[in-house]
């Protein structure tokens, strides 16, 4: 199957920096993601159907009760963010 | 041609929870950024969400208070965008298994009952806050900063089905769907912080079309007024469109309120551009019999319930509105004084009009400790039993605010018991016509507006003790009047 997406493009959008080798294994392995999921077109399925009760998992959901649990600092948080300043995560502009 | 506007509304309700949705970080409300996070709530890999109980409590009091069928067996969807107040790209929602759904809630519009019909009611989060930095103008930012201390807040969306056809009704919808939210206790409902939040889907079409027209999305009302303005400049901007014969685009505006216009926004997105699928993350969620009953056992006295009992006591419907949707401590105050006075509208009165001017007057919030409600009730039967005069009665009432006194030793102090005695008053009425020989021959002639001034030297010498329609039946008696 030839390559029907932009490795380059990808890693950019991921924020991640490859190195060419890197580039080249990723988009093999992403080759063969690709194709396996391809099988999926082949079923015939029905559209139409409301209300699917489908779950990945059997279990029923467990909660959990209101009580406060110790969480990051401040500095932890903010510890992975590329940039911060008066205390706030600061990215790209965007707009909506 | 003739148009019909047809309004549907999105509110978002923010709970009061201790903790986020999620995760048990503390929801906070503080002004420095960033303090309380953890891996689930910025989104960090491995980290795994877990639902707070007491948000899927408060979900489920609301779906049975807006009379929704609970659904027992559901689950949550990721709902999935991409921007930067959102650190997973989805937000943790629900899709085709809400909570809740069609529901109704009951309103008032000029004294009558009228009821708006909700399709669903579902549990979602709150998303982080985020501030273009720069000129100050969106489309010119340099850098966007974020804050993630509401990332994780519980939300719970209700949406209306598209039935709403004014914005009177629309307001009065978001009014009493706040006050439930209120006496649920399951949010602060302030509007002004943002508690609770709604968008309005407005179509105009032909009034005889059974079919909707376009819809458009207006988003940024903070208020109630400014949810009244967008929702009648819409319909006119779509009416006039139309009777143009322009045809109107699918899509979300914003509403401006310095300039009370709506701007166009961006193309609005259909439920497929947010790729739904069940999170994986939270198996199903089942609400049982057991759960929903117990939530069923501790509904409080719903407002549409209070109303009623309101109208019993003798209230119309409009002045039962207004006091169920008074601070919960003011409907007690009412029943109590109106179980001594048995009189609902002297009761309302005093304690819409009276109590709650003076109390802005003096801005204080609530009544202090000795404030009894028995002291209001006995105002109101001093004044009816013309023990005292109306404007006493108010003096009264403000002293009792103020000083820890009752309403006879206020009355004892200041004299304001009325003389009720006729030969008492017509001793001074006497005294007053001896003293004013040219008023009384000018109200002989004719002058009639001069009995109320004479009226008032009787009540002025008796030192404000005497019931001026007594004086006024003596002294038109005396004058032959």
């Amino acid at each position: 199957m030839s390559e029907k997406f932009d490795i380059s493009n990808i890693a950019k959008l991921a924020s991640v920096s490859l190195s060419d080798d890197e580039k080249q294994k990723l988009s093999s392995d992403l080759s063969v993601i690709l194709e396996h999921v391809q099988a999926l077109s082949n079923l015939e399925l029905d559209t139409n159907i409301k209300n699917v009760y489908i779950h990945p998992l059997e279990k029923e959901l467990v909660l959990d009760e209101d009580i406060e649990k110790p969480s990051l600092t401040h500095d932890e948080a903010l510890s992975n963010a590329p940039k911060a300043s008066d205390g706030k995560f600061i990215v790209p502009p965007s707009l909506e | 041609m003739n148009l019909k506007p047809t309004i549907g509304i999105e509110t978002h309700i923010e709970l009061n929870t201790n903790t986020k949705m999620f995760c048990r970080c503390k929801v906070v409300d503080t002004e420095e950024p960033n303090i309380s996070l953890c891996p689930t709530c910025i989104g960090l890999p491995g980290a795994l969400p877990v639902p707070n109980e007491k948000a899927i409590r408060y979900i489920t009091l609301l779906a049975l208070a807006t009379g929704c069928a609970i659904t027992k067996k559901g689950m949550f969807h990721r709902k999935n965008y991409f921007y930067p107040d959102l650190p997973k790209n989805y937000q943790i929602s629900q899709f085709d298994l809400p909570v809740g759904e069609n529901g109704k809630l009951e309103i008032v519009i000029d004294n009558e009952k009228d009821y708006v019909e909700i399709e669903r009611v579902h549990m979602e989060e709150d998303t982080g806050k985020s501030s273009h930095e720069g000129t100050g103008r969106i489309d010119s930012a340099t850098s966007t900063s974020l804050d993630f201390n509401r990332s994780g807040v519980p939300l719970v969306e209700i949406v209306t089905k598209p039935v709403i056809q004014s914005s009177k009704v629309a307001v009065a919808y978001i009014e009493e769907l706040r006050q439930l939210a209120i006496d649920l206790d399951i949010s602060e409902g302030k509007l002004e912080k943002g508690n609770l939040r709604f968008d309005a889907n407005i179509s105009v079409a032909p009034s005889k079309s059974d079919e909707l027209g376009t819809k458009v999305e207006i988003k940024n009302m903070n208020s109630l007024r400014s949810l009244e303005r967008a929702i009648d400049y819409e319909i006119k901007r779509q009416s006039s469109a139309i009777e143009n014969g322009e045809s109107i685009i699918q899509e979300t505006r914003h509403w401006d309120e310095s300039k009370e216009t709506t701007t166009s926004m961006r193309s609005k997105e259909g439920s497929a551009d947010y790729r739904y699928f069940s999170d994986p993350d939270l198996p199903n969620m089942v609400l049982s019999d057991k759960f929903v009953n117990q939530v069923k056992e501790s509904l409080p006295s719903l407002p549409h319930e209070n109303r009623n009992k309101l109208v019993e006591t003798g209230l119309d419907l409009s002045d039962s509105n207004v006091l169920s949707k008074s601070e919960k401590w003011i409907l007690e105050l009412y029943f109590k004084v109106y179980d001594n006075t048995k009189d609902s509208k002297a009761t309302f009165n005093w304690i819409t009009g009276e109590l709650q001017g003076q109390m802005r007057k003096l801005e204080i919030k609530s009544l202090p400790e000795w404030f009894s409600p028995n002291f209001l009730s006995d105002i109101i039967q001093l004044i009816d039993a013309n023990k005292i005069s109306f404007t006493s009665g108010k003096v009264i009432l403000e002293e009792l605010i103020q000083k820890d006194t009752t309403p006879d030793d206020v009355a004892k102090k200041l004299n304001l018991y009325q003389e009720n005695d006729e030969s008492a008053i017509s001793k001074i009425v006497n005294e007053v016509i001896k003293n004013n020989q040219d008023i009384v021959e000018r109200i002989k002639n004719g002058e009639d507006k001069l009995v109320g001034f004479m009226v008032g030297q009787i009540i002025k010498s008796s030192g404000g003790s005497i019931n001026p329609g007594i004086a006024k039946e003596i002294l038109s008696k005396e004058l032959n009047l």
